[in-house]
């Protein structure tokens, strides 16, 4: 082996231990700039028609009560919060969740889509996580393509009656594993390999992510479900009091974006009791945390 | 919680009109992806590190440490755009590999070094605005832009309550760490879930009895605060319209 094939050899020996304990492993979102303008535009014109569909709903239920805003505005808080904290990962690496998964079952694909966006741009700016020129592929991949596979599993799920956490956990994970794909081929759109063009270039993308994403779906999977566990838990004599969550065997209880924009309750109702409920479970010493003790 | 939110008020260029950083870091950022030249973005690298360090006095360890956290992305990225997995053996460099060769050209390496370069001046540019300008004012010049309302009282709602739920986040998990809640991988997973859960319903309740208070001030769709007007200087455009056509000029000069 001639001495600068060595040296190179070294240099990828190097390069290749530098990723096996490559700190961040964040969701994927392509970095600022790093996309060529006309793929910038292109998919942001693409996003354009989820968005409005995304806005007008949203204005709907803005529209239907106005109580609605605010209860909006704190999903969309409450996505940027949980896809923020760090969470448990095996190697001990510092990774976050999507929350696409989680948004897409609790809310919808349609309200996600928008409020994606707005959290895609506070991640970009407030963590440097993705970018403004990027913010069109980020969009499409995460707050668009992701939630609708997922929210599209979680459906089939709940009418086919498979068990609720396997249809939980399947809804996340998959869905985030393809916004894995979806990113890693508008990566290769944009950079075709030099041999085997863009085919051989998503491979190579999807194989460099790998790594990273394929752990974070599973225990993205995981937390959805503890986390959707823990809502039906702390929330369910609340769900039945609205009388969507019934007892009755066989009976898959509706979607929970369904039950709280359902329209007739407003959310202040719903939210009323669900106090009261929590209020009930301190009393039981139940709930782990002291919840409102300070109001209560 | 979040440092470049921290930094964006320290900033000594805080008061700077919002809308001209908000035009000066697009038109940088939008002229370094158009150009894809190195000149272009060596030059909007170091105007930007001399702006946001220089004149805004964010601290050099900070800002060098903030350019950390796209790397992981830019190295992978970029390993994938340089190196490829071919049967022939290319220009620049080839491992062979049983039949495969891992090799790469040379004007794939020239192509991963100019994106690279291209990305960290993009990602400067997105600093420049985010380590400078308060987020508020951001949304207030997004105002002025005519963006819908409903669009821009969300964005405003959304950064507020961020700040509520990361309060409540981090109290739950100072209390979940105190109670051993993260010894194991498996206890880890039942905090974080119980942390999600319980921080939905807060979030729920806390939506419905804020609404309750702002009804009852008068609330009626849209939060009118008094912003501090600093308006544009006549000075400050011409030097960053003068900025944009020196860029122009090299990129179609020097490409």
């Amino acid at each position: 082996m001639p001495k600068k094939k060595k040296i190179l050899l070294r240099a990828y020996i190097v390069f290749a231990a530098m990723f096996a304990v490559a700190p961040a492993s964040n969701a994927m979102h392509i970095m600022e700039g790093y996309l060529p303008a006309g793929y910038c535009v292109a998919w942001g014109v693409i996003c354009l028609p989820f968005l409005i569909a995304g806005f007008i709903s949203l204005r709907n239920k803005v529209k239907e009560n106005r109580r609605n805003l605010i209860l909006i505005a704190m999903s969309g808080a409450f996505i940027f919060v949980i896809s923020s904290l760090k969470i448990p990962s095996v190697t001990g690496s510092c990774s976050h969740m999507t929350g696409t998964g989680l948004g897409a079952i609790l809310f919808g694909p349609a309200s996600v889509s928008v409020l994606g966006i707005i959290v895609l741009v506070f991640q970009a700016v407030l963590l440097a996580h993705g970018g403004l020129t990027t913010l069109g592929a980020n969009t499409f991949s995460m707050a668009i393509a992701g939630p609708l596979v997922s929210f599209g599993i979680y459906k089939l799920c709940c009418h086919t009656k498979v068990n609720r956490k396997a249809a939980i956990f399947l809804a996340a994970f998959l869905g985030d594993i393809f916004t894995y794909c979806v990113t890693s081929i508008q990566l290769a759109l944009a950079y075709p390999s030099e041999a085997g063009g863009v085919a051989a270039s998503a491979v190579k993308f999807l194989g460099v992510f790998a790594p990273t994403q394929l752990p974070l779906a599973v225990i993205e999977g995981i937390l959805t479900v503890v986390i959707m566990i823990g809502l039906e838990t702390y929330a369910k004599p609340e769900l039945k009091s609205i009388g969507f969550l019934r007892d009755t065997p066989g009976k898959q209880p509706p979607c929970l974006h369904e039950r709280i924009f359902a329209g007739q309750r407003t959310a202040n109702d719903s939210c009323r009791e669900l106090s009261e409920v929590s209020r009930d479970r301190i009393g039981e010493a139940k709930h782990p945390y002291p919840i409102d003790r300070k109001e209560a | 919680m979040l440092l470049i939110d921290k930094l964006s008020y320290q900033s000594k260029l805080r008061y700077v009109n919002a809308s001209e950083k908000l035009v000066y870091a697009l038109l940088t950022l939008v002229l370094c992806v158009l150009s894809r030249s190195v000149k272009v973005a060596v030059l909007v690298f170091a105007v930007n590190g001399v702006l946001t360090v220089g004149k805004g006095g964010i601290p050099l360890f900070r800002y060098i440490k903030l350019f950390m956290i796209p790397l992981a992305f830019l190295a992978a990225g970029t390993a994938a755009v340089m190196i490829n997995v071919s049967r022939t053996p290319m220009d620049a460099f080839a491992l062979p590999a049983g039949e495969w060769y891992i090799t790469g050209s040379n004007e794939g390496i020239r192509r991963g070094l100019r994106l690279c370069v291209t990305a960290l001046s993009a990602v400067s540019s997105l600093y420049f605005l985010s380590l400078n300008t308060v987020m508020t004012d951001i949304l207030c010049s997004c105002r002025k832009l005519h963006f819908p309302p409903l669009l821009t009282e969300l964005m405003l709602l959304i950064y507020r309550f961020i700040f509520v739920l990361f309060e409540t986040a981090s109290s739950i998990t100072v209390s979940q760490q105190s109670r051993l809640g993260n010894r194991g991988f498996k206890t880890r997973i039942r905090s974080f879930g119980k942390l999600g859960s319980s921080l939905f319903i807060l979030a729920l309740k806390r939506s419905s009895t804020l609404y309750d208070a702002m009804e009852s001030r008068c609330y009626d769709g849209s939060i009118r605060v008094l912003s501090r007007e600093q308006p544009a200087k006549a000075g400050e455009i011409a030097v960053i319209a003068l900025y944009g056509a020196v860029l122009v000029l090299v990129w179609l000069l020097c490409g």
